[in-house]
């Protein structure tokens, strides 16, 4: 009998650092010193906010929106943190895209006041959602009806946590069910071009089609 | 009491609150305030408290008492923090110290956790037993006189931590800084459903017609909320799209510019029989509700702004919301989400007419900003970010806290 799948949720608290950056040069500066929190806070978990617009992070996002350095923005956006084994690494990057950038754009325009970047970081709580699967169809129907945050623990989080690029779900399906092509399909999606209900989406498309699959081979009428 | 809002609160919510109140159970919590009745905080209190309780904790309320004086003073303070030239003398602050003092030997302090709401009450951390105390500022003081901040900051940096609205309303102090937005109650009288019924009396008796789509602005008759610049927007409106405006408001009787505010509205309003300016008295709760479930398009359309929940009210009741992109404005509306965010009367008159015209899109924003405010701005999610912020500091140092 595979362990059940236990479903939990997360819940983040935003704390202020007290720091913000009005133009670039700030952004660059206070991201040399910020916490490893602050940073994770800010790539990490953009996808926790549930609208996503054309970018894959806070920075982008404020390089593109308030002080409109389109191309830079779409840089910034191009950087995976899953990428990155320390927080260290990627703020390196972060702050490599920006400097070059400075180079060839020295006057970057300041945010209007009120629009500056705020550098915030979080605690996380995670608690049980209540819910588990035993199996497919089990899982199936939980992910129908589970809450954003509960697929952002389990698909956006745990990357961070597995650090190997996969996430709870597809991990159980393979190594707990043994259901590897399901599990295939769901690391297959782009974490960064949906928002969570489009996730929720692909993932209860991807255990369907494999639920179809089963009841086929063993004979069920449909 | 938590059971009100089984259906209406996220589940996930909901379930935080009782595990937090398991984590939490028979500890005492003590809010401190410096009025009953009137204002948000007092709003929210009066609702919180009982959640809490239901939770197994022991929360309790406290209000500050002062006089004339004191709140002459307060009220200096506050307009100072904002940014308005004040001048606090040393003696004022004295005396604000002073009641401070008097209330503290009066009221009952200790507990395991101790929120003090704003300024006026800041000053009896001076006087703190035990437990963990928190400075929860609900107004904004990123660009406050520097003198009264600097006054005030002396109190401020002896607590734990303290609870800003928004992260831009906050200043950097040597205490933890958490972010916690204001919440809208959704089973109270501004915010329940109504019926049919209830709205249509509503209507007739202030005398709305409801055969042409309703814009409407509930905010106090303040140059800030520029209810000018919205009648000015509705007649850009007006030439292409038959429509009637209401601006509804109480007066604010803090404001000595609040009559001459509104003398100007209805001047510019003129004799146009569409321009409907309402005048509630305090209390009008169930009315604001009824004219917000009324409307077609709800605008709040401030030029400077605190948390603005008038907007996270209008969207409960799944209206497209036009606000200025200001405040607390802008982490309501998700622009062209759950609504547009408009930087002048010309691109709210555009944005009207877009939502007029395209009914789908303003029903589909409507739905969004509903699950929006349910997910983000309910007060079973304050009360659970109160009880987690206390948890935090009970496990300071820890970034991620299991349940």
């Amino acid at each position: 009998m595979p362990k059940a799948f236990e479903f939990k949720q997360c819940v983040t608290i935003l704390k202020s650092t007290g720091k913000k950056a009005k133009n670039l040069r700030e952004l660059k500066d206070v991201l040399a010193v910020v916490s490893d929190g602050a940073i994770a806070h800010h790539t990490f978990q953009y996808f926790l906010k549930g609208h996503i617009l054309e970018y894959t992070n806070d920075f982008a996002h404020w390089a593109g929106e308030s002080i409109e350095e389109r191309s830079l923005a779409e840089r910034l956006s191009n950087i995976d943190p899953y990428d990155y084994a320390a927080v260290q690494d990627l703020r390196g990057d972060l702050t490599r895209a920006i400097d070059d950038y400075l180079t060839q754009f020295p006057e970057p325009r300041d945010a209007l006041p009120g629009d500056e970047f705020y550098f915030n970081e979080t605690v996380i709580l995670v608690f049980p959602a209540g819910v588990r699967a035993k199996n497919l169809a089990e899982f199936l129907m939980a992910m129908k009806y589970t809450e954003g945050s509960t697929l952002y623990y389990h698909f956006y989080d745990a990357r961070a946590r597995l650090g190997n690029k996969a996430d709870d779900f597809s991990q159980w399906l393979e190594e707990g069910l043994e259901k590897p092509e399901v599990a295939r399909r769901i690391r297959a999606i782009d974490p960064f071009m949906h928002n969570l209900e489009s996730i929720r989406e692909r993932i209860v498309e991807a255990v369907e089609k494999e639920v179809k699959r089963d009841m086929e081979s063993a004979g069920v009428p449909q | 009491m938590i059971d009100v809002y089984k259906n209406i609160a996220p589940k996930g919510d909901l379930m935080l609150l009782r595990r937090l109140g398991d984590a939490l159970r028979s500890r005492s919590f003590l809010h401190v305030n410096s009025t009953r009745e009137g204002g948000g905080v007092a709003e929210i209190l009066h609702r919180m408290i009982p959640i809490l309780r239901e939770l197994g904790i022991d929360a309790r309320w406290e209000v500050i008492e002062g006089d004339a004086r004191f709140f002459d003073i307060t009220k200096k303070i506050h307009n100072g923090l904002q940014g308005n030239e004040e001048i606090i003398t040393d003696q004022m602050w004295e005396y604000h110290g002073e009641v401070n003092r008097r209330n503290a030997e009066k009221l009952n302090l200790k507990a395991d956790a101790v929120l003090i709401h704003d300024p006026q009450p800041a000053a009896l951390v001076n006087f703190r037993k035990k437990g963990i105390w928190m400075w929860r500022c609900h107004i904004d003081v990123s660009g406050p006189k520097m003198a009264v901040w600097n006054a005030l900051k002396r109190h401020c940096e002896k607590f734990d931590a303290a609870v800003f609205s928004v992260a831009k309303f906050a200043r950097a102090m040597p205490v933890e800084e958490f972010i916690i937005p204001p919440s809208i109650d959704p089973v109270s009288d501004k915010n329940r459903d109504l019926s049919d019924s209830e709205i249509r009396d509503a209507a007739e008796r202030f005398g709305i017609p409801r055969d042409r789509p309703v814009l409407l602005q509930v905010s106090r008759f303040d140059r800030f909320k520029d209810p000018i610049g919205v009648i000015k927007a509705y007649r850009m409106v007006k030439k292409y799209n038959d429509c009637v405006l209401v601006l509804a408001g109480s007066p604010a009787s803090d404001d000595p510019e609040g009559e001459a505010v509104l003398n100007e509205v209805k001047e510019y309003a003129s004799d146009d029989r569409d321009i409907f300016i309402l005048l509630l008295p305090p209390f009008s709760d169930k009315d604001i509700n009824a004219l917000q479930r009324m409307a077609t398009v709800v605008l709040q359309k401030s030029l400077k702004e605190g948390f603005g929940l008038t907007v996270a009210e209008a969207m409960w009741k799944e209206k497209p919301v036009l606000g200025g992109a200001v405040g607390g404005i802008p982490l309501q509306i998700v622009h062209g989400v759950t609504g547009f965010l408009v930087h002048s009367s010309e691109g709210a008159a555009f944005r009207i007419r877009q939502l007029l015209n395209n009914p789908d899109m303003a029903k589909r924003m409507g739905e969004r900003g509903k699950e929006y405010i349910r997910n983000n701005f309910l007060i079973t999610r304050q009360a659970r970010d109160y009880l987690a912020v206390w948890y935090a500091m009970e496990n300071k140092g820890r970034k991620v806290l299991e349940l």
